[in-house]
């Protein structure tokens, strides 16, 4: 399999694009050249380095408090990370759990996840979760929270519909035979069988949950100064469009390259782990 | 012959249909009566729609009947536990590439009753497993790997191996060789031969292939739409049938020699679908002696004669005196 | 034999398959042939080509595939030198074939009357209504009963055997000259395959047309065949008339085959055994291809690789042991335990 993994060109370029932003995060301390939130009033607007009028000193220039860009865009990525991450873990832990106990006991249990899975999906999500942040407050906490509670529906449906092809499979019947009770059968014998396609679902989750706070802290929901956010700082830069396209389009850009690159892993390691003899 | 299994009057009968069709009962099982005996081989032989999975999954416990009883052991199957009932029967699955687990090497595959078990240590574990695998000829080198680098006959031994290691008293052999290659089936076949006699098992073989079942039974049981029509010894029951359709299944079981002429067609008639059964004798429409309205109406009642059982109103006569047939074993039913 | 009395005449084919770990050779140098009212078993485990022969016969291979022969000739028509249009009028008009799963072999959106007027009007020139006409006269032939409301069901709504009987009607709608059946009764109840062969059988009375039966299972080989070719890893080890072959055969594959099968009749005892597992096909041979597991195995066996001799009359075999070489009828083949490599 290791083999086929080097092959495969989108798993490659994704992964080295999703490095470099992960390194970008961890190191953004000691290698972003300025404090993001330092103003400096007088450098305001000043372009990145390869346009007229820029300089080395803000390589990508500065925005309109004078805050230099690429520390903002190092510091942006930790959060962008953050939220992606420990959203995906939440949401899978729900959704899977679900889902699996859907698919494996079936029954009431499943007709009671299916009822919420078909609520949730009928949510528009950014709908919900501006009305949460906006009535309950918005730490980054409570975004996770909200955003966690929100995005478990693909990890419930795929982890029931694998679950149920799988329970009926003869090692399954096996372990049952020997004696095992049903947690040791979801857990030792059903679970390593669906680490494959739950990897899938949330590296797609992973994007989704990315654009989501993007979403959330453009419409000013989300994140709030000082921290730093991609889609912050696209707010702040979207009445700049025309004169000073550079503070709108860097995170733009960055946001893209994310979830790009994790769109492409999730793809790649779909195509790796699915034919692989039968699962 | 101290009695192991019995299953007394065991129906099962599923609820199907949608919307659509209707809600029908499908009767895969109606009345079974049944005795193994330890250290005995009870053949069951069955085709489509006979409901032999049904019998064996009613036997291992992981559904219940409808009605009647299952006992094991003299006591009630729901009255043992779970872990009570895994010493007592085990399965061998008939498809090799969907009984282990692809994601569990071989050894841990082998070891997962024991560690449900829970009385040994991990050290008592692994030299169980290798003695295990040295039984089953399963080269030591493999129980390190994963299914899918093993050929089907290697993972029929592991699940034979799987099956055996908690010393079962009996082992369900579900079609153990049909999707196996005929010079991988005889390994196995031998396999399950020697291990028979030096563990002393029971064993419940179900298959199609008479041959196979021929090859291993001591007893054998036919089974159509759910009931049983005729038992007795295997050598007797084979060689000259009573019912008229162990007839028709021993004349299509055609041998690989010289002179093997297709046996002459029936009534042109399709297996029937249990959901909608003939009425009286279910094997009417397909028997060539059956214009009698008494196979047409009445469904027939068990007759048993020197331990052998057969369900028809016209069966062929036994030749007991001809054959002078020793059975191994005596066979006992109580008259329903 | 002369050649004008062969309906089918395969000479020298070979697939080979290209893949990352190299040239897979899962065919190598079969020759047969099928005479008109003639059924011809090819017999093998699965790995021996059997399948794959058929496909390359009728020009079915993916086109990674690399077919070579020196001939496959229909009626004297050689079909390699067909072109793709050629073929496809060939196939289903004079040769029609049978797959194994009668599940997948229809269609399941299409009522069966459909997909049987669909083909005859592929061949021929005739008006739906005719069509369907003789499509209705052929599931009459094949033993269906009230075939005017089959035609109108739907594939899932036949039982098994029933719609392996559809599959034979389509099969021979257009009076096809040569038959190919793969595994045709596999799937099937063992009763119900006893009356698909009984009716193959009476078709090839009635109608004169040549069948090559391929399968695993020497006992429909016995009640079916009358001439046998047996493969093993990609070659065909042995070939002659059924009775014959069944009785003495002559390659040590077949013997060790014969062994191995649990018989009705014939007493209790371990069953014979062929140690060890089906060479990969990978490279070219460099010695007999059965001689790592073969019990009478010479020095010579391995020195180089072995072509098919004639042994006597319509019979030949893989081997250079002479066929009147002393056999143990069971205990050279018994082993504890098989070696599973």
């Amino acid at each position: 399999m290791l083999i086929r993994a080097r092959r495969h060109h989108s798993l490659v370029i994704g992964s080295v694009m999703l490095a470099m932003v992960i390194l970008m995060a961890l190191l953004s301390p000691l290698i972003a050249p300025y404090d993001p939130a330092l103003q400096d009033l007088e450098n305001r607007f000043s372009p990145p380095f390869w346009s007229e009028g820029g300089s080395t000193e803000h390589i990508l220039g500065t925005d309109n408090l004078g805050r230099d860009i690429l520390s903002r865009i190092m510091w942006g990525s930790q959060t962008s990370l953050i939220i992606g991450l420990l959203t995906v873990v939440m949401s899978g832990v729900i959704g899977s759990a679900l889902g699996i106990a859907a698919g494996y006991f079936g029954g009431r249990l499943d007709m009671i996840v299916t009822f919420l899975v078909t609520v949730r999906l009928s949510l528009p999500v950014v709908l919900v979760a501006l009305v949460v942040v906006a009535v309950l407050g918005n730490s980054l906490s409570l975004m996770i929270a909200a955003i966690g509670l929100l995005l478990w529906d693909r990890f419930a449906i795929v982890s029931r519909s694998v679950t149920r092809q799988l329970a009926t499979r003869e090692y399954i019947i096996a372990a049952r035979c020997f004696g095992s009770s049903s947690a040791r059968v979801l857990i030792r014998e059903l679970l390593p069988n669906l680490y494959g396609p739950l990897l899938v679902v949330a590296s797609l989750e992973m994007a989704n949950a990315v654009l989501l706070e993007a979403s959330l802290s453009f419409l000013g929901l989300g994140v709030q100064p000082p921290q730093v956010s991609w889609g912050l700082m696209v707010a702040e830069a979207k009445s700049q469009l025309l004169f000073r396209p550079w503070v709108l389009a860097i995170p733009s850009v960055a946001l893209i390259w994310l979830v790009l690159s994790i769109n492409l892993v999730g793809d790649a390691l779909r195509d790796i782990t699915t034919p692989e003899g039968r699962a | 012959m101290i009695e192991f299994l019995r299953l007394r009057g065991v129906c099962r009968d599923y609820n199907v249909g949608g919307v659509l069709s209707g809600n029908q009962t499908l009767q895969a099982l109606r009345g079974i009566d049944l005795e193994i005996h330890k250290g005995e081989t009870l053949g069951l032989v069955g085709e489509s729609g006979s409901g032999k999975s049904t019998l064996a999954k009613i036997i291992l416990g992981n559904e219940p009947p409808s009605a009647g009883q299952v006992l094991v052991g003299g006591a009630p199957l729901e009255t043992r536990g779970r872990k009570e009932r895994a010493r007592l029967i085990q399965p061998v699955f008939q498809d090799p590439y969907s009984s282990l687990n692809p994601r569990m090497s071989i050894s841990a595959i082998i070891a997962a009753p024991l560690e449900v078990q829970g009385y040994d240590t991990g050290k008592v574990r692994r030299e169980k497993v290798r003695e295990m695998a040295a039984m089953v000829g399963l080269p030591e080198h493999l129980l390190a790997a994963y299914p899918v680098q093993l050929s089907g006959g290697q993972r029929q031994r592991v699940a034979i191996a799987r099956g055996l290691i908690v010393e079962p008293e009996m082992l369900i052999c579900d079609e153990p060789t049909s999707a196996l290659d005929a010079s991988v089936q005889a390994q196995i076949l031998n396999l399950l031969a020697r291990l028979k006699s030096e563990m002393g098992l029971t064993m419940l073989l179900i298959s199609h292939d008479l041959g196979v079942v021929r090859h291993l039974s001591d007893r054998v049981a036919v089974l159509y739409l759910g009931r049983i029509v005729e038992a007795g010894a295997a050598e007797q029951l084979l060689g000259s049938p009573r019912h008229p359709y162990t007839e028709t299944l021993v004349g299509a079981a055609l041998p690989a020699r010289a002179g093997t002429k297709l046996p002459p067609p029936g009534p042109n008639a399709e297996l029937p679908s249990p959901l909608a059964p003939p009425p009286g004798c279910a094997f009417h429409p397909r028997c060539s002696k059956a214009d009698r309205t008494d196979c047409r109406e009445r469904v027939p009642e068990p007759t048993v004669q020197d331990g052998n059982l057969v369900c028809c109103h016209h069966p062929n006569p036994s030749d007991l005196v001809a054959r002078a047939v020793q059975p191994r074993t005596t066979f006992q039913f109580t008259e329903q | 034999m002369t050649d004008e009395t062969q309906l089918l005449r395969v000479e020298d084919l070979c697939v080979d398959l290209p893949t990352v770990s190299g040239l897979l050779s899962p065919v190598r140098s079969v020759s047969l042939s099928v005479a008109r009212n003639e059924t011809l078993a090819i017999v093998g485990e699965s790995g021996s080509g059997k399948s794959l022969t058929a496909t390359a016969i009728l020009g079915l291979l993916p086109r990674s595939a690399r077919v070579r022969s020196r001939a496959i000739e229909l009626d004297g028509t050689d079909l390699t030198r067909l072109g793709a249009r050629a073929l496809r009028r060939l196939r289903g008009d004079r040769i029609a074939m049978i797959f194994q799963d009668p599940m997948t072999a229809l269609d399941p959106c299409y009522r069966v009357g459909d997909q049987m007027v669909e083909i005859l009007r592929q061949h021929r020139r005739i008006s739906r209504k005719d069509a369907m006409e003789r499509a209705r006269g052929m599931l009459a032939q094949v033993g269906i009963p009230a075939p005017e409301t089959r035609l109108r069901q739907f594939p899932h709504q036949l039982s098994g055997g029933l719609r392996q009987r559809v599959v034979i009607a389509m099969a021979l709608l257009c009076e096809p000259d040569l038959i190919i059946a793969d595994e045709p009764t596999t799937a099937l109840d063992v009763t119900i395959q006893a009356q698909i062969l009984s009716l193959l059988k009476s078709l090839q009375e009635r109608t004169g047309f040549g069948l090559i039966l391929i399968t695993h299972d020497f006992g429909v080989v016995a009640g079916m065949a009358d001439r046998i070719a047996v493969m093993y890893g990609g070659e065909v080890v042995e070939t002659g008339p059924c009775d014959e072959l069944l009785e003495a055969p002559l390659h040590p594959y077949t013997e060790g085959l014969l062994q191995a099968l649990p018989s009705l009749r014939v007493g209790d005892g371990p069953l014979g055994l062929i140690p060890g597992v089906v060479p990969r096909q990978v490279g070219p041979r460099l010695a007999c291809g059965f001689v790592d597991r073969c019990p009478y195995a010479e020095t010579e066996c391995s020195e180089h690789p072995v072509q098919m001799r004639e042994q006597g009359f319509a019979r030949a075999t893989r081997c250079i042991l002479p066929s009147d070489r002393p056999r143990d009828d069971r205990t050279v083949w018994h082993r504890q335990m098989g070696e599973d490599k």
